[in-house]
């Protein structure tokens, strides 16, 4: 499937990812020590539009290989458009977005699910670098001020998030709340249900008329 | 088929060497003397002509190796030991790795290297001719020789001693310089390969005429149809090749049977 692609320039790009996912990982010790116990594992990546394969092997200190070649048979094959990787990737929901979404998965998915989970637990202590670099009381200061400008940007999104619902649901009234939405979609399954179950109750009504009438002619 | 050559003077005892006509015997020791000259700086000169894609052309003649724990690589030519350093740790404290090179002055800056990084538990250093591999028959699980196969003065002979020593199943990869694939990518490497890297030579290694050889012995080296028969012919099944950076570069893989 990488035939179209230049392998040197492949090369190139899978190994400066795999170099910035690794220098992430040796930040987050926490999640390379829960990818050391998948060692071995091999994933294999497929998308579609535009056509790519990756491999991602977990090796035994935890860090990844990322490859466009690999010979093995991987654990999991993931095939999907670009959009579909980039929605479960940032799915709060891996395991849902995973049977809902245009994936088609070969193989086990439960080593697909447990690298989103551990992806998305990492805690990347962004302030040893720092400190590696200016020092400890400038490396220190600089971490507390990102770690502030962070945490006051993640504070600020979700503050226009439920300003932007609140907006949506109850000043504007474009929308239903969820729950009530919820509500009506089971109300309309129940009713469906119902139907199925009247058409089916009718139609044996009527085979029973039709043979009894056929048992009474002379 | 012996060593290609496209000059007219094509008698059974001169091969090339870039390109002039060279006594056969005397091939060998004309090769060392270039990489006696160049094996200090070599990887500084790798980095500095490929502007460093000289690594990823490598990275994937490694995938491609597809290299186990516990195997036997052998890397001919291995030089400065990058390959091999890589293999090392892919085959782990099971297998083993042999850096192999004609060139004892290139041996020594990859054994040298080797030692700084702590990579030497798994790798043995041994100097040999390529043509006529010192190991036992069906002994090898992989053979890989990057940017050396130009500068083998029988690359018939090589191909055949690195079959005998192969084992059934095994692998040889044969990463080196090729013929460009576009005519205008071809024309601006001619531009590149004999304008600015004996410059380059000149100024970092000062040693133009070593970098001149190295152009040149590019040109005569058998395109990539050419070498894909040579290893058929050989003996190896399966064969096939690998573009990069336009057809720059080449990875054939062959397989014993």
């Amino acid at each position: 499937m990488n035939d179209s692609h230049d392998p040197a320039l492949l090369a190139g790009a899978f190994g400066g990812l795999e170099a910035a996912i690794n220098r992430a990982l040796t930040l987050a010790p926490a999640s390379a020590k829960d990818l050391a116990e998948m060692a071995g594992t091999l994933i294999a990546i497929e998308c579609t539009a535009p056509a790519l394969i990756a491999f991602i092997t977990i090796e035994p200190d935890g860090l990844l290989h990322l490859s466009g070649y690999s010979e093995q048979q991987p654990a999991t094959r993931v095939c999907g458009t670009l959009s579909n990787f980039i929605a479960l990737a940032t799915a709060d929901d891996p395991a849902a977005t995973l049977i809902n979404s245009d994936l088609e998965i070969i193989g086990n998915s439960a080593p697909l699910i447990a690298l989103q989970q551990i992806v998305t637990r990492m805690d990347i202590d962004w302030e040893a670098p720092l400190v590696e670099v200016l020092g400890d009381v400038a490396g220190h200061q600089l971490a507390q001020l990102l770690r502030g400008a962070f945490s006051w940007g993640g504070h600020a999104a979700s503050s226009l998030r439920r300003q932007l619902s609140e907006f949506i649901l109850e000043e504007g009234q474009l929308s239903p709340p969820a729950a009530e939405l919820e509500h009506f979609y089971s109300e309309v399954h129940a009713l469906n249900l119902r139907v199925e179950r009247l058409q089916s109750r009718l139609q044996r009504l009527s085979k029973r008329i039709t043979e009894r009438g056929a048992a009474h002619k002379p | 088929m012996t060593d290609q050559g496209h000059s007219k003077d094509t008698g059974a005892d001169t091969t090339d060497f870039g390109f002039q006509r060279v006594k056969r015997e005397e091939k060998a020791s004309l090769v060392r003397g270039v990489f006696d000259s160049v094996a200090a700086r070599y990887d500084l000169m790798n980095d500095l002509m490929s502007a460093g894609v000289h690594r990823l052309w490598k990275r994937f003649t490694i995938e491609l190796s597809a290299v186990r724990p516990g195997q036997t690589v052998l890397d001919i030519a291995g030089g400065t030991g990058d390959l091999a350093e890589r293999f090392s740790r892919l085959v782990g404290p099971q297998g083993q790795v042999i850096l192999a090179d004609i060139n004892a002055s290139m041996l020594e800056v990859g054994r040298d290297r080797l030692i700084d990084r702590g990579a030497l538990s798994n790798i043995e250093v041994v100097q040999c001719d390529a043509q006529y591999l010192p190991f036992p028959d069906n002994s090898i699980d992989c053979i890989t020789i990057a940017f050396g196969l130009r500068n083998v003065t029988d690359k018939d002979l090589a191909l055949r001693s690195m079959l005998r020593v192969l084992r059934p199943g095994g692998r040889l990869l044969v990463l080196e310089f090729s013929k460009p694939t576009n005519e205008l990518l071809g024309k601006a490497y001619d531009a590149y390969s004999f304008k600015l890297l004996p410059f380059m030579g000149r100024v970092v290694a000062n040693d133009a005429e070593s970098y001149r050889y190295l152009a040149e012995s590019i040109r005569k080296h058998p395109d990539q149809e050419t070498l894909l028969g040579m290893m058929e012919d050989a003996g190896f099944m399966d064969c096939q090749y690998h573009n990069m950076t336009g057809g720059i570069v080449a990875v054939h893989r062959g397989i014993k049977a």
